[in-house]
């Protein structure tokens, strides 16, 4: 469990949080985007810290990110004999480098006044981090010789599998604990980007190699004029482009479909006898179905009463579907009162058929979206996607000589006198709205 | 051709009385703040002096500036857009605090927090950076008067151009002589410090031509502050980032002079608008140092030229513009009358404040240590002039004597024309000569007296009713589209107690 919230749990959350975190630190708090400097405070040891640790840091994660964003160039190179050794070696003397910068770093921001006046908790935090993850680092690529070369079959499989969204921490869950620590601690790194001085790495300015040595802004409209008519130009222009790109795509894709069509019909029906009856089969299902829909529909057409149910055949928990005049499913039950209940078994937010069976608070539900309905209203519950009642359906009770001895016009109290002895002989129909029972 | 109109800046050194009222305004207003206290964005340096930062003159260390291969290439000396990144770590051309002097101030409390004792409570110096008690051992004006002295005056680069002997006389005890310059952020036409800038932050104003920080945009990298040759960039080590002198742009847009102008007790400023075409540039630079100021003049415009005008009008320049270049007073002092010099041209940046040297310190030498100021040569000569022209030269016309001389010999000649007047000390034709030789005319002498010794606040300052309402304000958030405005007075950490 708690390898599954570090390999797993901990990236994915390392990971949205920087995310979110740095795009809204970069977005609306450009002002805090500095790598806040202090050179002018001390610039003599800095020297011999931030440049050797920028430098071999820059190095070090540079071997990672060819491992890691081209494994097979990297496993390509390292197949050259001497190749590993040298890029360990490499590997091994940036990151002792760094290390030593970083020493350097930390001895001066504990040391210098001047230092300890621009220092801020997060700093001390990420400069002691940064100093374990290098030493683990280290330390792993030492214990565990060829890590250039193992780490493209475990690692880098393991973070492809995180960012595609199909972790597998089989990968990691065998490596030693240093290694472990390691690959914790810059998931950790990760996380703190957006919160610390980190953010600084995001700030690296690539632009500075083409831009134009001199940067003019205006501010008055007049002189924008000019700006805002080529922007218009340029913008109906990429207007025209879109349009254009997009008449031509629909005709191609017009134009495909309807030359397949020629194509079938100029080849003639192809096609093997056995899928042609399949197809045959699965239309004939169709058009009985659609007839049994059909005979539904004229039957309520023409009566203004349809069966649903025997009086006796009711229950009080499992309800009976019908078909209700709106040729949409209905429920029937035995109410408590020897009252049937009878109403619309389409849920009135999506659509769905509700089920049939009461569940302990004599409520049915949805399926579909979780509403529960108290049938002797048909209210929802609170809260519940659904916001209307399920109406009630019209009915009436006929018994065998097709008298009507009690019926119920949704809205109103039943009508009649409700003898359940007698009521046995009876069956329960349902009535067309708008027409009286006769 | 392309016109631009650039709010320029003249200050007449010869009316600066080394106050630092100037300064003080400047700081009240803004520099008053954390991590800015060091920040002077106008200061005032005796010269000869070290300056502030200490011999910031000294591009062999912070290699501030052009460097001009000679023939077509002008590149920042303080780093090429490649090894830029490296310096983004550690910069090897950035002063550090002690170049400038570390803040401090004293811990007044203790004067009425004291127990009672025998002795007098004294309130210490303490660091405005980490608190603590401090020994004082420099400040921002900390060489003010002391020219002659071996420890600041004598390091002042600009007396490499002398000899010995002149050396040792500018600095004979009884007989010293200085002056003071006061420096602003020149707003360059060809500002080292927006070419260098990794993050794009710093920009020129099109409309005036002033040069701001985009402090959103700023990443805190400091290459401006070691491109700019005139160590007029400064980085705030609260709050990460650079800022520098921003012309009081919020008082230029509301028709008030910068604090600094309006506070001057000399009335030594004047600012006014220039033309000038900005196709020249950098090209204009990239001349012989002794023809830079020549070069530069010739990138202005001349605001009376109908076919300028029309030029100016067509890329947008307003007409309130177009009118202040026609009364401007820069224009007077730097085209027409030839008076007012570029500091350190030399550096290529085409800085757009111009000083008219100082001729009062040069008048001052004498003989056998006496002033002869008798009524029959009550000026010296040129020739005897104690400030060495090679020194102003060094100054202001990147070591060409020849426009200094020029500038020298004009001032004089207008003194000369206003003591005859009204002493009448002289024969006419001896005055007339002076002008002739000074290349000027009874009529320009009149308009220079005018405007040097009793102009009034419109004639000194000469400014567009600026853009307000017609700036992008008027058709969308300010804040969206300037971008820049202001500092924030909160850091942007917290740092530890």
């Amino acid at each position: 469990m708690i390898d599954l919230f570090l390999y797993i749990g901990l990236p994915y959350i390392a990971i949205i949080v920087a995310a979110i975190g740095c795009y809204r630190r970069m977005r609306y708090s450009k002002y805090s985007m500095t790598a806040r400097s202090s050179q002018f405070l001390e610039d003599k040891q800095l020297l011999w810290g931030s440049a050797p640790w920028h430098i071999g840091i820059l190095v070090v994660l540079l071997g990672h990110g060819i491992a890691f964003f081209l494994p097979s160039v990297w496993s390509a190179i390292l197949s050259v004999p001497m190749a590993t050794f040298i890029i360990e070696t490499i590997g091994v003397a940036c990151a002792l480098l760094a290390l030593a910068g970083l020493g350097t770093l930390i001895y001066r921001r504990l040391t210098s006044a001047r230092i300890q006046a621009v220092t801020t908790t997060a700093d001390l935090l990420v400069v002691a981090l940064l100093f374990g993850q290098v030493l683990l680092g280290v330390l792993s690529a030492m214990n565990f010789r060829y890590g250039s070369n193992w780490s493209t079959g475990t690692v880098v499989p393991y973070v492809w599998g995180i960012l595609t969204l199909r972790p597998d921490m089989a990968y990691v869950t065998g490596f030693p604990m240093l290694f472990k620590l390691h690959l914790i601690g810059a998931w950790l790194f990760i996380l703190l980007l957006p919160f610390t001085r980190l953010m600084h790495i995001l700030a690296v300015p690539f632009q500075y190699l083409f831009r134009a040595p001199q940067i003019v802004i205006w501010n008055t409209t007049r002189r924008r004029r000019h700006a805002v008519a080529a922007t218009a130009k340029a913008d109906s222009r990429r207007e025209f482009i879109k349009g254009a790109v997009g008449v031509t795509g629909a005709t191609g894709l017009l134009a495909i479909g309807v030359s397949s069509k020629a194509i079938n019909y100029i080849k003639g029906a192809g096609g093997d006898l056995e899928a042609e009856s399949a197809l045959l089969e699965k239309k004939l299902k169709r058009l009985e179905l659609t007839a049994e829909e059909r005979k539904y529909e004229l039957e309520r057409q023409r009566n203004t009463m349809i069966l649903v149910s025997t009086y006796k055949e009711l229950d009080p928990v499992k309800g009976k579907y019908f078909i209700d005049y709106a040729m949409a499913p209905g429920l029937a039950f035995m109410g408590k009162d020897c009252v049937p209940i009878v109403l619309s078994a389409k849920c009135t937010h999506l659509g769905c058929t509700v089920s049939s069976t009461l569940d302990a608070n004599g409520k049915v539900m949805c399926p579909c979206h979780i509403s529960y309905f108290d049938i002797t209203t048909g209210q929802p519950n609170e809260g519940a996607p659904a916001k209307a009642p399920l109406p009630q359906i019209g009915w009436a009770l006929v018994d065998g000589t097709g008298k009507v001895v009690v019926s119920r016009i949704p809205g109103q109290s039943p009508q009649g006198e409700i003898k359940p002895d007698l009521l046995a002989q009876c069956s329960l129909y349902i009535t067309k709205p708008g027409k009286a029972t006769a | 051709m392309d016109v631009r109109a650039h709010v320029s800046v003249i200050f007449h050194l010869d009316k600066c009385i080394g106050c630092h009222t100037c300064s003080v305004a400047c700081k009240n207003v803004w520099t008053d703040r954390p991590g800015a206290e060091y920040m002077w964005w106008n200061n005032v340096e005796t010269k000869p002096g070290t300056g502030y930062p200490t011999r910031w003159e000294d591009q062999k260390k912070f290699n501030g500036g052009w460097k001009w291969d000679g023939k077509d290439k002008l590149e920042t000396r303080c780093q090429t857009r490649a090894d830029s990144f490296l310096k983004l770590f550690y910069n090897p051309n950035q002063p550090n605090l002690d170049d400038y002097y570390e803040p401090f101030t004293y811990k007044y409390d203790d004067l009425f927090t004291a127990k009672q004792g025998d002795d007098q409570p004294t309130a210490i110096p303490v660091s405005l950076i980490t608190g603590e008690p401090m020994e004082i051992k420099s400040g921002p004006n900390w060489d003010d008067d002391l020219s002659g002295s071996p420890l600041y005056a004598e390091n002042d680069i600009n007396l490499d151009a002398l000899t010995d002997e002149e050396r040792n006389q500018l600095f004979e005890i009884e007989r010293l002589t200085m002056f003071y310059l006061p420096r602003i952020c020149n707003h360059c036409a060809n500002p080292t410090c927006v070419a260098g800038c990794p993050s794009g932050a710093i920009y020129k104003r099109g409309e005036d031509g002033i040069v701001l920080i985009n402090q959103e945009k700023c990443r805190g990298w400091r290459a401006c502050v070691a491109a700019c040759p005139y160590k007029k960039i400064y980085y705030n080590w609260k709050t990460g980032k650079s800022e520098k002198c921003v012309l009081c742009f919020p008082r230029l847009e509301t028709g008030q002079p910068p604090a600094c102008f309006h506070s001057c007790v000399g009335r030594i400023r004047y600012m006014g608008v220039m033309l000038y075409d900005a196709d020249r540039i950098p090209d204009a630079m990239k001349v012989p140092d002794r023809a830079l100021v020549e070069s530069q003049r010739n990138a202005f415009l001349d605001p009376n030229d109908p076919d300028i005008i029309a030029a100016a009008r067509k890329n947008g320049i307003s007409e309130e513009f177009i009118d202040s270049a026609k009364n401007s007073p820069a224009y007077k002092y730097i085209m027409e009358w030839k008076l007012a010099l570029p500091l350190h041209i030399e550096y290529r940046t085409m800085p757009m404040l111009f000083y008219v040297p100082p001729l009062l310190p040069v008048m001052g030498k004498s003989a056998n240590g006496t002033y002869t100021h008798d009524a029959k040569n009550f000026f010296t000569s040129l020739d005897d002039a104690r400030m060495p022209m090679k020194y102003l030269a060094s100054l202001f016309s990147a070591g060409n004597d020849q426009i200094v001389e020029d500038v020298m010999r004009k001032l004089m000649a207008v003194r000369y024309f206003k003591r005859w007047q009204s002493v009448k000390d002289m024969d006419e034709n001896e005055v007339y000569k002076i002008l002739r030789e000074a290349n000027t005319t009874p009529e320009e002498v009149e308009e220079i007296y005018q405007m040097t010794a009793i102009p009034t606040h419109f004639q000194r300052f000469v400014m567009p009713p600026l853009q307000r309402e017609e700036s992008i304000e008027s058709t969308c958030s300010p804040e969206v589209c300037k971008g820049c405005t202001g500092f924030s007075l909160e850091p942007a950490f917290n740092p530890r107690a």
